[in-house]
């Protein structure tokens, strides 16, 4: 077996070995539970995976997820820390709801974009801020991100509950914007399946954003691999210096990557709003932009990545579900299971990096005959 | 007039007393681990963990407490246990955080963050298996009021001396502690050598692992206190997200106080006085929503140098590898 093979090889079982011990971990708080893990755990995949509607609500969990695993993963390729996707997609998806109710008697073609753009603009301005701040005053984009987080969490709030209120819910307990028009509304997937011979239940929520976040997806990892942006961005993630000397300007990949990463923030709540439930209302899901984060470190920041990293996070989402109701045991521990998960995957990772690196300086030895000082005095 | 009395007037500054504890016991926690050149952002999460085990380790010991011959006993030693168990929980959780920062060099920032996600499922799942909902702990009874003996007799300032937590002046006595151990101890040079230059303290015969270790776990000791005293002796219970980010805020009340425990305590002031600020009504007519945001914008300004540029440890972050000195 080849160096290159085993290596590939040694990427792929890196996070397979992380779930795994995520899985002995929650399987001892399941027995302490005083359940068997092994039935929990049949359970969950019967329910997640031999179900039409199941793998139909998995994808639906896992398309917001796309969107922010990616746009912290653009950030974290840059090295610059956006902890605030979840302030980003709260912003953005406000704006996109704005667009939604307010502005009517638009063709969907000219709406549904619109919505669709004003929601990256809102979450690139809100990223604009802590990035603007880091690189003219130096303030730490990870705390200054939480605290935009915490702000927009009031702002929506406020323009929520006192601004664009539904006037005809006024003296009802339920606090929501109006109803969006039918032309910002995203189409559902079903049908499409349906004619393919997929038995998509009607009620499926699963739309066209999860087509457009693989896409994303795939265009993301398409650039940075092959455009000279891409390699701009790979030169300053593998050293700064060497790429500034280059004559990269390293602020200005930050300042671009972080941008992308706010406008793509954006969207992370419009499967949601504008292809589930057509208006924006208080009880609207929070917590994406922090999964967003553990979905990017699984993929390691490759956009192509995200894709099964998104799809495992709304599989364990929607086993949770499952265990919760036909086993009694409390979604939180699968909570738990994602925590480890993740925990495991950066030590595997890290092992993994200084396993490549000591084979790297073997083979710089055995090659010139020497130590790898020799290898590099003949070298150069 | 009428603002500025409502800016300035004793029952505020009271309140921001109580307020600028947690974030005080943080921010001082987060200058031993930054010293040591660990940054430790699952700060938060370690406070949660000690809001949690405060709080649930003082009910139980209340009810233990409650049997029909041993009443009056000592009403403090449930709080006392509720106190010391959250900060045993700090130390074990952020022992995770040295496992992974220092022994394993992964990447701090990724860790920590991994610690706050880790943190908010296990408060949930530890509540429903001791009290059976998800989001809150029975209410329970701290420490007795206590008040500053010459001071309580002044009418202007009785607000502030009287009915006042003995976890107040434990903190300051914690931050003078913290001064002299850092300035004037074995340990403390140790600890701020192996947070600006872990190889050459490595070359004299220091043992960077180990300091880096007490750094990360001392941390832990004084978040968890830090959450303990907000589920204790603020909330009188537990309630899920009662941190409100004050981990994340007493990161920058560190920063803001150039990484002294000194410096520590005028920026936890400054923030516990905007934390009070957003918990009063004050008439400026801007809607509440922004006002209870004022500690997070206030961090922001301190953080962008808008008031003072500070200099970290120069190996902070930087995990330490003996070979590639």
């Amino acid at each position: 077996m080849s160096a290159r093979v085993r290596l590939g090889l040694l990427q792929v079982f890196a996070p397979l070995i992380a779930i795994l011990v995520g899985a002995l971990v929650a399987a001892g708080i399941i027995l302490a539970l005083g359940q068997n893990p092994l039935e929990v755990y049949a359970i969950m995949v019967r329910f997640s995976l031999m179900r039409i509607d199941s793998l139909a609500a998995i994808w639906f969990k896992a398309t917001p997820l796309l969107f922010s695993g990616l746009a912290v993963a653009l950030s974290f390729r840059a090295s610059v820390w956006n902890i605030g996707v979840e302030g980003q997609y709260y912003v953005g998806a406000f704006a996109a709801a704005w667009v939604g109710f307010s502005i009517g008697g638009l063709p969907a073609a000219v709406h549904l974009p619109l919505a669709v753009l004003a929601g990256a603009a809102a979450g690139a301005l809100w990223a604009f801020v802590p990035i603007a701040l880091k690189l003219r005053r130096g303030a730490h984009e990870v705390i200054t991100t939480i605290m935009m987080n915490y702000i927009a969490g009031a702002l929506v709030l406020y323009l929520l509950a006192d601004v664009f209120r539904d006037p005809t819910q006024a003296g009802t307990p339920r606090v929501r914007t109006p109803l969006f028009h039918d032309s910002a509304r995203m189409p559902l997937l079903g049908p499409l399946l349906q004619r393919l011979g997929l038995e998509i239940p009607e009620h499926s929520a699963l739309n066209w954003f999860l087509v457009v976040g693989v896409v994303m997806c795939a265009g993301a990892a398409y650039v940075l691999a092959r455009s000279r942006f891409g390699y701009e961005v790979r030169a300053v993630a593998l050293n700064p210096g060497a790429a500034e000397a280059a004559g990269i300007s390293l602020d200005r990949v930050r300042f671009v990557m972080f941008m992308t990463a706010g406008a793509v923030a954006g969207l992370v709540g419009l499967s949601d709003i504008l292809g589930f439930f057509g208006y924006f209302d208080i009880d609207f899901p929070k917590g994406l932009g922090f999964a967003g984060i553990s979905v990017a470190l699984l993929a390691r920041n490759h956009p192509l990545g995200i894709i099964p990293a998104a799809w495992l996070f709304g599989f364990l989402d929607r086993g949770a579900q499952g265990v919760q109701v036909f086993a009694g045991v409390p979604r939180e521990v699968i909570t738990i299971l994602q925590a480890v998960i993740i925990l495991a995957i950066v030590v595997a990772y890290e092992l993994l990096t200084r396993y490549v690196r000591v084979q790297r300086k073997r083979e710089a030895e055995r090659a010139s005959g020497g130590s790898p000082i020799a290898a590099v005095a003949e070298g150069g | 007039m009428d603002l500025l009395a409502s800016l300035v007037n004793m029952a505020l500054l009271a309140s921001a007393v109580r307020l600028t504890v947690p974030i005080l016991l943080t921010a001082l926690g987060a200058v031993y681990t930054e010293r040591g050149g660990v940054f430790n952002i699952g700060l938060e999460g370690t406070m949660i963990m000690g809001t949690f085990f405060g709080a649930a380790v003082t009910h139980l010991v209340t009810q233990a407490f409650q049997g029909p011959e041993a009443s009056a006993a000592a009403p403090a030693i449930a709080p006392v246990t509720g106190m010391l168990a959250a900060m045993v929980a700090g130390v074990l959780f952020s022992s995770i955080h040295a496992v992974m920062a220092v022994t394993f060099r992964v990447d701090q920032l990724i860790s920590g963050v991994a610690l706050n996600l880790l943190a908010v499922g296990l408060a949930r799942f530890l509540n429903i298996l001791f009290f059976g909902v998800a989001t809150q702990s029975p209410g329970i009874r701290g420490f007795g009021p206590w008040s500053i003996p010459l001071l309580r007799e002044v009418p202007a300032l009785a607000p502030v001396a009287t009915g006042i937590s003995p976890m107040i002046p434990i903190a300051l006595g914690l931050v003078v502690l913290g001064q002299w151990i850092l300035l004037r101890t074995v340990f403390g040079l140790r600890l701020r050598a192996v947070g600006e230059n872990p190889h050459a303290a490595d070359t004299l015969g220091v043992n960077v692992v180990r300091l880096r270790y007490a750094g990360v776990l001392i941390s832990g000791a004084l978040a968890g206190l830090a959450g303990g005293y907000l589920s204790i002796e603020q909330g009188r219970g537990y309630l899920e997200g009662m941190t409100q980010g004050r981990g994340f805020i007493a990161l920058a009340a560190m920063i803001f106080g150039n990484w002294w425990p000194l410096g520590a305590l005028g920026a936890s002031a400054l923030f516990g006085y905007f934390d009070a600020l957003s918990l009063r009504v004050v008439y400026t007519g801007v809607p509440y929503q922004f006002i209870t945001v004022l500690p997070h914008l206030a961090t922001i300004l301190v953080l962008a140098g808008f008031v003072r540029r500070a200099t970290p440890p120069a190996a902070d972050g930087i995990p330490f590898t003996k070979e590639e000195g």
